[in-house]
């Protein structure tokens, strides 16, 4: 059976299509399009299981679409950034889980196929974004993760919803076009679209095209994935948002961005003069960002502004350790997509059950909620702490790898950065923890709130396990990322 | 000499409390269960830590390693003989206070959280005492952190808010540098172990090893109350008091001790800590610490208030003696962790005994209750006799070595600030004395509510505590003999200097 070798299209193929046909098949019956649309995850999430041990078992998985061999036809292939669309479907899994009770509330009853639809789709861009080794299939799968996510917020019945969805929008729009017309210009200078293949033959000695693809990918990329400062459409979007969705935009969609960025190291990895600017760059930005997104969190009074600025922060430390290009500094990186992700979700999700069983969302209205819903309460404490970064919990490991990273390349003032944000993050998680826990309620609903229901709370437990497992996991996947890294950046050690 | 033993108890001496922790959580509101829980883990991990001592004094440790969770940084306990000590003073005191909570705290809200969190704390302090890397150690000090901010909390009034805040925007930022500290110390000595006896060596070159004691000393100095990072302690003295104790004698100041002890001894080491010569600075720091917060305790009005500025000048003894770098000194600073803790609980036990018998919390209130408590006020006499340094009683032994040791390392002045410091220490314990036992109770006072045999049990076994350790420390088997083996290894001595 696992030398059937058709899983790697299946991974993507099969989102897509289950998402298409969701409206077909239960349109109005939303308890049917919530079990058929779990199924669909959780079969993907088998498949990228299947994929995964496969190439821990063998190596990278090559296949080429429809028999074509690569250069001719369009390659897809599943490597150690790839490996990324299992937590991808696991998460968008858990999220769907979560979602049963809640878009009974937050969706229209009329949309809710259309909801689990653009969630499947969504997952669909983005494994096929993952595992595509081909320029332009990277940027038609963009476009399905994206335009499913701008329809995706725009589902929620709140009324900045559609405005914040048109912001995401013009901005996702405006990088997706940069992006394909520097895989333009990358086509018009190596006449193939195979990343392998254009990076080998890539022109580097005379700079300027090639210097303008850089740019315009790297630009392109840095907006989906939120680096400071264009990452002010994200705040707006991601707090709009029903709060699955929340989260599989912060936790997913926005890595998709840095995976883009990943691919462009792949592809310029020739050019060394080219690619230290640009790195240097982002490792200040990132800085900016991870110090500034902390700070704007810690004054937001809703909770999901809250962690939708801590994403432009850990985004920041995540560009941080990119930018930085030494090994450990880039594993750190490589680990923290994944494991902020899980933190994410797991935030996402808290907040969206107390959303659920309250209406309220201000941090000061959580007042002794821990009383009533004790488990959710408790897993939003544990994700806080995770997100700061403090041992063993799973927001460490990359923290600490970067900040090796940062010491190792003879840049201290980068720790400083790291330690002051995870303070500043521990500051904000003290107001929730303090509301939650140690002030008596403020609000009716609060106090009259029961604990969320089981189809919420399951995923809360899977991703606190998660989140300290991940935190004692860092060896494990460190040295399973640890290969992938000497593609990245060619010339420079 | 040393032989490594895998173990399994200095894993079970930390889950044990963990455990109870989740008993208590999971029983409610339930005052008999919650009790027996308590009791019993405190009981348990009591008799596991005395378990391992006669193999401790043989120059066996006992370990437990979990593997590596990133490059050069593992998850593991290791008992040696610092460590032991530590384990040992906290795991008997943890009993005692376990039984003053039972009592003190009847009636009060929220039980089972502050039972809960209590248990946790001595977890976490164990898993500080056992630990075998820095990264182990830092892991539990910042649980340690987390576990006592519902304690501090736990009269959820406005006070308690701000006090709580105060602790963790200190002992939080303290973290934060002992973190940035850790990172420097692995990419210079590519590993944390707490094992070796020094890891970094001189060729890191002179501007990353001070950055990195100043670090680590400054992030560890805030558990530890060190001037002028001592601001959260005071103000903590809203929690009850059998979190005062456990926060000024047991848990929370011990482990910054400790764990500038470990930085001393076990990240630099004395011989390379000697070259460089930073110890000298924080010797003279922690001197001036000792007299500047004995001074600012002799102007408190409440008692737990002097008692917190006594506990800032008490720990920067042992500071002050680890900095001297010589046998005698660490002797001194490591004997200092167990006379200062059964000494400053006892008079938070007392603290607590005279609150809940006469509702007095001010030092001018103290007239008469001398009569009204006789046995209690004994003990509390008895403590401060320890603090001034009278002999016979623990503070004596800590005074005579911290001289010696400041003899053996030619800093004569320090022996000028123990003469100085007991002398204030007389000033402010003398006057309560006085007043307890000399001064007529006011007439128009109510008489005493009487209070549990579970309060004032616990105060006597500590007071007795007090004049055991100095009558008896060279005792076989009394912790002494562990502070001595402890002190051999630290300062790299096979042979003791007689």
């Amino acid at each position: 059976m696992t030398e059937w070798p058709h899983w790697l299209p299946i991974l993507a193929v099969l989102p897509l299509v289950g998402g298409a046909l969701t409206p077909l098949l239960f349109h109005r019956r939303p308890v049917a399009a919530w079990f058929w649309a779990v199924s669909v995850a959780a079969a993907t999430t088998l498949v990228a299981m299947t994929l995964l041990l496969k190439l821990i078992a063998s190596g990278g998985l090559s296949y080429a679409v429809g028999g074509w061999l690569p250069q001719y036809g369009i390659e897809l292939r599943f490597d150690e950034i790839g490996a990324f669309a299992l937590p991808a479907s696991l998460l968008v899994l858990l999220s769907l889980s979560f979602s049963r009770h809640y878009v009974a509330r937050a969706v229209d009853s009329g949309r809710i196929s259309f909801y689990y639809a653009l969630i499947l789709i969504n997952l669909g861009g983005l494994n096929g974004f993952l595992i595509t080794g081909d320029l332009f299939n990277l940027f038609v799968f963009m476009e399905i993760f994206s335009v499913s996510a701008y329809a995706l917020v725009a589902t929620a019945r709140e009324p900045v919803a559609a405005l914040a969805a048109l912001k995401y929008l013009f901005l996702g729009a405006l990088s997706s076009l940069l992006v394909l017309f520097s895989v333009g210009v990358v086509f018009a200078m190596t006449g193939t679209l195979n990343i392998e293949d254009a990076a080998a033959d890539l022109d580097l000695s005379t700079p300027m095209p090639a210097a303008l693809a850089l740019a315009g990918l790297a630009t392109g990329f840095a907006v989906k994935a939120a680096l400071f400062p264009v990452h002010f459409w994200l705040p707006d979007a991601h707090a709009a948002a029903p709060a699955p969705v929340s989260a599989i935009l912060s936790a997913l969609v926005v890595k998709a961005g840095v995976v883009g960025l990943l691919r462009t190291l792949e592809l310029f990895a020739g050019g060394e003069g080219l690619l230290q600017p640009m790195l240097n760059s982002i490792v200040w930005l990132g800085a900016l960002g991870a110090l500034g997104g902390a700070l704007m969190a810690l004054v937001q009074r809703d909770i999901k502004l809250m962690l939708a600025y801590s994403t432009v922060a850990n985004i920041g430390y995540i560009l941080i350790g990119l930018g930085l290009s030494t090994a450990s500094a880039t594993t750190g990186a490589m680990i923290h997509v994944v494991n902020h992700a899980v933190i994410k979700v797991l935030l996402f999700l808290a907040a969206g059950a107390f959303i659920h069983r309250t209406g309220l969302r201000c941090i000061d209205d959580l007042r002794g909620l821990a009383r009533r819903m004790p488990f959710t309460a408790f897993a939003m404490g544990v994700g806080l702490v995770s997100l700061s970064g403090v041992p063993p919990m799973a927001g460490f490991v990359g923290k600490w790898q970067i900040a090796v990273g940062a010491l190792q390349a003879g840049r201290p003032i980068l720790v400083a950065v790291l330690v002051i944000a995870g303070l500043l993050v521990l500051a904000f998680s003290v107001r929730v923890t303090n509301a939650m826990y140690f002030r008596p309620p403020s609000r009716i609903s609060a106090a009259a709130a029961t604990e969320a229901p089981v189809s919420m709370l399951f995923p809360l437990l899977v991703l606190t396990a998660g989140c300290f497992g991940l935190g004692m996991a860092g060896q494990v996947m460190l040295r399973f990322v640890a290969p992938a890294v000497p593609g990245l950046y060619g010339g420079i050690p | 000499m040393t032989v490594e033993l895998f173990d399994l108890r200095p894993l079970l001496a930390v889950l044990i409390s963990l455990a109870c922790a989740g008993a208590v959580f999971a029983v409610r509101e339930n005052p008999r269960w919650r009790a027996i829980w308590s009791l019993s883990a405190a009981g348990v991990k009591f008799a596991l830590v005395w378990s391992m001592l006669p193999g401790a004094l043989d120059g066996k440790i006992h370990a437990f390693g979990f593997g590596e969770v990133l490059p050069g940084v593992a998850f593991g306990f290791r008992v040696d003989a610092l460590g032991l000590f530590f384990a040992l003073v906290s795991s008997t005191l943890w009993v005692i206070t376990t039984v003053y909570a039972l009592a003190y705290m009847r009636n009060s809200h929220s039980l089972s959280r502050f039972f809960g969190y209590f248990a946790l704390c001595i977890s976490t302090t164990v898993g500080i005492a056992f630990a075998e890397n820095l990264f182990t150690l830092f892991v539990f000090y910042e649980l340690l952190t987390v576990c006592t901010y519902p304690l501090i909390m736990h009269n959820e009034d406005m006070a308690a808010r701000r006090a709580g805040r105060k602790y963790l925007l200190y002992t939080l930022s303290g973290g934060a540098l002992i973190m940035a500290g850790m990172v420097m110390v692995y990419t210079e000595a590519g590993t944390l172990s707490l094992a070796e006896g020094g890891i970094l060596d001189a060729s890191a070159g002179h501007a990353s090893l001070l950055t990195i004691f100043v670090l680590l000393i400054a992030g560890f100095g805030v558990k530890a109350a060190l001037m002028p990072l001592h601001g959260w302690l005071p103000a903590a003295m809203v929690a009850p008091t059998p979190v005062s104790a456990l926060l000024h004698a047991v848990a929370v100041v011990k482990a910054g001790v400790f764990g500038i002890l470990r930085v001393i001894y076990e990240v630099f080491g004395a011989d390379l800590l000697r070259d460089l010569g930073y110890a000298d600075w924080l010797a003279m720091l922690a001197g001036t610490v000792i007299i500047i917060a004995s001074i600012n305790a002799l102007r408190q009005t409440h008692i737990k208030a002097r008692l917190a500025w006594s506990t800032i000048s008490q720990l920067s003894y042992i500071v002050l003696a680890a900095c001297l770098l010589v046998p005698l000194g660490a002797l001194a600073s490591i004997i200092h962790i167990a006379n200062q803790a059964f000494s400053k609980i006892t008079m938070f036990f007392v603290a607590g005994v005279i609150e809940r018998a006469t509702g007095k919390t001010r030092v001018d209130e103290l007239a008469g209750v001398g009569r009204q408590l006789p046995w209690t006020m004994t003990a509390f006499t008895v403590a401060s006799m320890s603090f001034i340094g009278v002999p016979l009683t623990a503070g004596f032994v800590t005074k005579w070595y911290l001289s010696l040791g400041a003899l053996q390392a030619g800093s004569e002045v320090f022996v000028g600030v123990m003469v100085i410091s007991g002398l204030l220490n007389a000033a402010y314990w003398l006057p309560m004395i006085y007043q307890a036992f000399f001064r007529p109770l006011p007439a128009n006072r109510p008489d005493a509510v009487s209070v549990s045999p579970m309060m004032v049990g616990p105060v006597l076994i500590c007071a007795a505590y007090v004049i055991l350790l100095g009558a008896g420390a060279s005792a076989p088997a009394m912790p002494f003999s562990v502070a001595e083996a402890a002190a051999r290894f630290a300062i790299q001595l096979g042979v003791w200097p007689q």
